[in-house]
């Protein structure tokens, strides 16, 4: 089971990271984030999701989702966003395993871009 | 104040340099809860110092929906009175979590400086590398400079250092709220532009009723009436407002919502790329994006195309000068051509019926809605911290519902009384 991320519905509005950010912090704070909206490539329109999983930072593209594996060796050509340059160093998606009616970026998304899979 | 607050405000002399902070007392949010019941409390108490003051409001970055809005309170210079502006998008939030709840900025800079609030510190720099720069050119330097992206900027563009009565303050690259001229204060003060970063922390005071509170609006928001509206156009038709729909459609690439807002209330445009694009567009700055239905409903009236119109709206945001003016004393003149329009933008001059003659900035007011309604809606969003046109598409967010809310994040007691005195104090109704 995991995190499903559609990045074409994303509209960026940071909900779903300031819910992971309560759920660690018990207070609101976007730090400590798990899922992460990008917000660095602004004039271009850019827009999709990451999530730092267990073994995988999973970025949600608007064409489609991309998964890295955490060690392996990226490529270099590829500019990392803004927003996911702290992401390594967070704690990775524990599916709000404390919540008995899930994960709280899923019940807060508006759009209904994220789901369990 | 303990909670859903950092506790600081930060005094701001543009002239000597200084700064100095103060905590914020919790009688005073009793008093005035907070947004403009506390701008506008400042503003009286350093009215002699011509100030600008930025605050947030109590339910500002939380969770309850749309809770993205700043405000900055001061004189319009376009109706002369004290008034409010909406710091939407990201950046109202990015000031909620910088470490200061409000800012009074007072006094004039000798020469022409930025201000970069971040981590609880407030820095005055130096602005000889921006000042002369566009808008656009200008949110480039300081993200690069600072190395950071994610920086929000309010800041100005030429129309705000030519003192230009219609200069707007722009947020990033696009145009705000801003239809009260505060560009042209920003200008006068020598002041280009704030620059934003949060990082901060708030603690709620029952944080599990709080959210879980939220969590039942959003979903009663989902299944409501809002159900799949998005963008600038359906906004404006769910308001009451003129459909453009058709007209703007084929250029829209997709639609952006401002922090925590349900509803997208921005559309971004591709106009040197094909809006159908999902990947990443090779073109440096392929459109822009549409926070302002007003503009393009003149411009569309005025038989401009799609595409021009957002044109002329790009060059306002680069130029820093507001697009509904431009679009309103264009159609006056007879302008109709996109170059005579960007030509005659150091030339334009008010009064225009575009800034309204309310404290609030008309940039909410969509269609034909009841005034008092309006008036009320504007005040407590305001006070709270709400999107205002997201506010007004919503039943669901009552007055009740907002202030057990607040209340229930603050430990604080804030009554319908309390809120009914504020609302009347700042719309000079006590």
């Amino acid at each position: 089971m995991g995190i499903k991320i559609d990045g074409l519905l994303c509209t960026a509005c940071m909900a779903c990271e300031l819910a992971c950010g309560y759920h660690r912090d018990d207070a609101f704070a976007l730090l400590s984030s798990c899922i992460v909206p990008y917000r660095g490539r602004e004039k271009k329109n850019y827009l999709g999701v990451m999530l730092k999983e267990e073994d995988s930072l999973v970025a949600a593209r608007p064409e489609g989702i991309e998964i890295n594996r955490i060690g392996e060796e990226q490529d270099p050509d590829k500019e990392a966003d803004a927003s996911a340059k702290p992401m390594l160093l967070r704690e990775s998606c524990d599916l709000c395993e404390d919540l008995d009616d899930g994960p709280l970026c899923i019940r807060v998304c508006p759009v209904d871009a994220i789901s369990v899979e | 104040m303990e909670y859903l607050a950092s506790d600081k405000i930060a005094i701001v002399d543009l002239g000597s340099g200084d700064i100095t902070e103060e905590e914020l007392d919790e009688d005073l949010v009793l008093e005035k809860i907070g947004g403009v019941g506390i701008t506008q409390s400042l503003y009286d108490r350093f009215e002699g110092e011509d100030p600008i003051v930025l605050g947030s409001g109590l339910l500002t970055g939380s969770l309850v929906p749309g809770s993205a809005l700043s405000v900055m309170t001061a004189k319009s210079p376009l109706t002369g009175k004290v008034s409010h502006v909406p710091v939407v998008l990201d950046a109202g939030i990015e000031f909620k979590y910088s470490g200061f709840d409000y800012m009074v900025i007072k006094g004039t800079a000798q020469k022409p400086v930025y201000l970069w609030v971040h981590d609880g510190i407030v820095d005055i720099n130096d602005a000889d590398e921006v000042w002369g720069k566009d808008v656009w050119a200008a949110t480039d330097y300081i993200r690069e400079f600072m190395g950071d992206d994610l920086i929000q900027v309010l800041g100005i563009g030429k129309a705000g250092e030519s003192g230009s009565p219609l200069a707007t303050t722009c947020i990033n690259y696009w145009q705000g709220g801003d239809r009260l001229g505060f560009g042209t204060l920003f200008g006068q003060k020598m002041l280009k532009l704030i620059g934003l970063r949060g990082m901060g922390l708030l603690e709620i005071a029952e944080p599990e009723d709080f959210v879980e509170d939220c969590l039942a609006l959003v979903s009663t928001i989902k299944s409501g009436p809002l159900k799949g509206k998005k963008g600038i156009a359906q906004m404006a038709v769910t308001l009451g407002g003129e459909d453009i729909e058709d007209w703007i459609s084929p250029l829209i690439h997709r639609h952006m919502a401002c922090f925590n807002t349900p509803i997208p209330t921005n559309s971004f445009v591709f106009l040197d790329e094909d809006p159908a694009l999902l990947e990443e567009s090779k073109v440096n700055e392929p459109g822009m994006l549409l926070t302002d239905i007003h503009p393009l409903i003149t411009l569309k009236k005025m038989g401009l195309s799609a595409k021009d119109a957002c044109q002329v709206l790009k060059e306002c945001a680069k130029y820093g000068i507001d697009a509904a003016a431009v679009a309103e004393l264009s159609e006056k003149a007879g302008t109709t051509a996109l170059e005579d329009m960007v030509k005659s933008f150091p030339e334009l001059k008010g009064p225009v019926d575009s800034a309204g003659t309310s404290i609030f900035s008309p940039w909410a007011m969509v269609g034909n809605q009841d005034r008092d309604t309006w008036e009320r809606r504007q005040a407590v969003s305001y006070i709270l911290g709400i999107h205002p046109l997201f506010a007004l598409m919503t039943s669901e967010l009552t007055e009740a519902k907002l202030l057990d809310l607040a209340s229930l994040g603050t430990e604080l007691e804030l009554t319908q009384e309390t809120l009914d005195e504020v609302v009347a104090e700042v719309s000079g109704k006590s």
